[in-house]
């Protein structure tokens, strides 16, 4: 689809309700992201993670996002699995390019698709550590992985469209006459909704291409608010990766927020400083390098960034009483952000409050936007 | 070796008499179908099967995880995953399938093939020719094994793939085995040199039990196994068996011109053995019990073991003496002969078969 199509058609950005996700890779494991990942349990535990997604579907969470890498299950077999099992919650499923063929991914996600009435949507990510690239037989640069994603989806997008028989020839992929006969099956779209993470200009341009949202990390609000304003204006949304500590006062969010770092130790600090090194997200660094120099505290009042030293970078958090949390929520909200994706420590109890105490607050400003919004959200 | 059966797995809105290029066009048949399958998956559990083939092909659903959803519905059946090299690296593939052993128990074997169309092939950016498809093959499963292994990180340096300190904390999980049981599917002789490297078992088309033997040696000198992929048509009488069987072809629709989208795919395959059963297919009956009258219709593996329950269960002792121990199958309709043979064939073979392993038992104390 051209930029033209997907484009309103000028003005100011459409408003859109809010819709929140979770991360579903922690099911089981309460400090995930402590540990280096070569020391991490690979093997899925199967009742716990339905039991996480039970959760998840009481606590009105739209989707979970099962990540990908070498020290976790295959994501995509995972939602399958999990999909069958469940029967409300959607699987936001982690692939990067190079580690299928465009063709078989489609297969696949529409095999999903058709097991689970259309329950799975996609984070496509670059891929943030070279040397685990080349565990896969990948072997390109920052850059060209996001010239090769670019191509990837152009060809899934052109599968999805179920028009022709598909042909393609790039740099990365060449593809002839491919019709793949299983469809993407649900009652809502042709197409699973393409969520695309990264910090980096060449992730916001193959959002802007490519994507539904951008997944980001988050700044300050007025920080992030100019760099994300082509993409808005392109007409693809803005999602934010990141923690919640919210608790009925400030002082027990802030409380429970150092106790944090006092569970998780000094060795998770080196994992991450380990980590920093071997990878070339701009998205992942970026936020590491910003916590080191923010001397492990505050952002704004209410954005934390602790944490990342021990527990990576999605664990910038918003920190805060549950009406502090909800106007945060608010604040990204006025500079355009529409999804959030979070995690906590531990999730399920953090997900609880969450459903119980903050999205209640966040129902009034929800209403009142739907109600001055006279355009459906836009659907691929 | 005990002899092991198994069955392909009902396609999704099969009917009961659907050739090749039926299938292809309908779309159900790229839909899965949960509720028969599943209950089909039960009833072979029933008939004694050991596992169902669960296709590959562009006009399937992805095997692995329909395996995943099917495997979770049951308790016992293995599911018989379908693959080619070509279509994914093998460090994913590996991950894929140990995600799905952590899932079901280990309840699942593989049937490599390297492929038969290039035209499909290419779909998925597969633009090697048929020869090479097999060396990459070789690679391909080479790097399997190695993550089996599960010791040291996987480096391999190769024509086709280049893998650098791969590893995965997702292991493979089962009961019995560290790795997969791998069939490799294929007639020609690079087929079988594979099955002998990397295989644990060389599956192909059915042909006479003598024709079969003498490659049948080598591979079992090897130490592997030999398995044969053909039909079944069983009824009460022979008469009425060879009836049902030409009744197949006859009640074809002529619209639908089978026959023509068969000899179609054929020229466009670059498949050995499709090519040999096709010629094959000639002489109508190269065994009096095995009939080729299907396959210019309905394929390569229409081939059919056609008559009497007594008449079947010795042509599987057949192939037992020459060396075959497994045996994908299929029927017309399949559930309804998949429970002829599992009541009324079955068990005959086991009784032939335990007295002919007690001969060879005696046989081999004498040598």
């Amino acid at each position: 689809m051209s930029q033209a199509e997907r484009s309103t058609g000028g003005g100011a950005p459409p408003l859109r309700p809010l819709r929140f996700h979770w991360s579903m890779s922690s099911a089981g494991s309460e400090l995930k992201g402590a540990k280096a990942r070569a020391a991490q349990n690979g093997i899925p535990d199967l009742a716990a993670h339905v039991a996480y997604c039970e959760a998840a579907e009481w606590c009105g969470i739209e989707s979970l996002l099962t990540a990908f890498g070498f020290h976790r299950p295959d994501p995509i077999a995972l939602a399958a699995a999990l999909g069958v099992l469940t029967s409300k919650v959607k699987f936001m499923v982690a692939v990067r390019s190079g580690v299928i063929s465009p063709t078989s991914f489609v297969q696949q996600v529409n095999t999903v698709s058709a097991l689970t009435q259309g329950r799975i949507c996609l984070n496509v990510v670059g891929g943030h550590t070279p040397k685990e690239q080349r565990a896969y037989g990948d072997f390109l640069s920052h850059d060209e992985r996001y010239a090769r994603t670019d191509e990837f989806l152009s060809i899934c997008r052109a599968l999805w469209a179920e028009e022709e028989p598909v042909s393609f020839k790039g740099a990365y992929y060449e593809i002839e006459d491919a019709v793949v006969k299983t469809p993407f099956v649900s009652n809502e779209r042709r197409a699973p909704e393409i969520f695309l993470g990264g910090a980096s200009d060449a992730a916001l341009n193959l959002a802007v291409r490519h994507a539904d949202c951008l997944w980001t990390l988050p700044r300050c609000p007025e920080e992030i608010a100019p760099r994300l304003q082509p993409v808005l204006e392109s007409g693809t949304e803005v999602g934010l990766l990141l923690s919640i500590i919210a608790r009925p006062s400030r002082e027990e969010a802030v409380s429970d927020a150092y106790a944090l770092l006092d569970r998780v130790g000094g060795k998770a600090r080196q994992v991450h400083e380990e980590f920093s090194t071997r990878s070339d997200s701009v998205a992942f660094t970026g936020t590491l390098a910003l916590a080191e120099k923010n001397g492990g505290d505050w952002l704004t009042p209410w954005l934390w960034t602790g944490a990342v030293p021990y527990l990576g970078a999605p664990a910038i958090a918003l920190v805060g009483s549950y009406d502090e949390v909800a106007g945060a929520i608010r604040a990204f909200e006025e500079v355009g952000v529409s999804q959030f994706l979070f995690m906590g420590w531990p999730d399920l109890e953090e997900m609880k409050r969450f459903a119980g105490e903050v999205r209640p607050r966040l129902e009034s400003s929800a209403s009142r936007r739907i109600a001055d919004n006279s355009r459906a959200p836009i659907l691929k | 070796m005990k002899m092991k059966f198994h069955w392909r797995l009902l396609q999704g809105g099969e009917t009961a008499n659907m050739t090749r290029a039926a299938g292809w066009n309908r779309r159900e048949t790229g839909m899965p179908d949960l509720e028969r399958q599943v209950e089909f998956c039960r009833r072979a559990e029933e008939c004694g099967m050991t596992g169902l083939l669960t296709d590959i092909g562009a006009a399937k659903p992805d095997p692995i995880l329909l395996a995943a959803a099917l495997g979770l519905a049951t308790e016992k059946i293995e599911l018989i995953v379908a693959y080619r090299s070509g279509l994914i690296p093998p460090t994913t593939f590996v991950q894929q399938l140990n995600t799905l052993s952590a899932l079901i128990q280990g309840r699942f074997s593989l049937n490599i093939v390297a492929g038969h169309s290039p035209l499909e092939q290419r779909y998925y950016g597969d633009f090697l020719s048929h020869d090479e498809r097999y060396p990459r093959t070789e690679e391909f499963l080479a790097i399997c094994h190695a993550f089996w292994r599960n010791n040291d990180p996987v480096n391999f340096q190769g024509k086709y793939y280049q893998i650098e300190n791969g590893r995965l904390n997702t292991v493979f999980v089962s009961k019995s085995r560290t790795s997969p049981e791998i069939f490799i599917g294929g007639g020609s002789e690079a087929a079988r040199t594979l099955a002998i490297s990397q295989g644990s078992c060389w599956m192909r088309l059915a042909d006479t039990p003598a024709n079969l033997e003498p490659d049948a040696k080598t591979v079992l000198a090897a130490g592997k196994e030999v398995g044969v992929r053909v039909c079944v048509i069983c009824r009460p009488t022979r008469a009425a068996a060879v009836r049902a069987a030409y009744e197949l072809v006859a009640g074809l629709d002529p619209a639908l011109r089978d026959a023509e989208h068969e000899r179609d795919f054929m020229r466009k395959s670059d498949s050995v053995s499709i090519r040999q059963v096709y010629e094959m297919a000639e002489g109508e009956w190269p065994a009096s019990w095995l009939w080729t009258g299907a396959v210019r219709t309905h394929g390569g593996a229409a081939i059919a073991v056609v008559g009497n329950p007594e008449e079947v269960a010795s042509a599987f002792i057949e192939y037992k003496r020459a060396g075959v121990t497994q045996f994908i199958l299929a029927g017309w309709p399949k559930l309804d002969e998949m429970i002829i043979f599992g009541r009324d064939v079955l068990p005959l073979i086991r009784q032939e078969e335990r007295a002919l392993d007690e001969v060879r038992g005696a046989s081999s104390h004498d040598d």
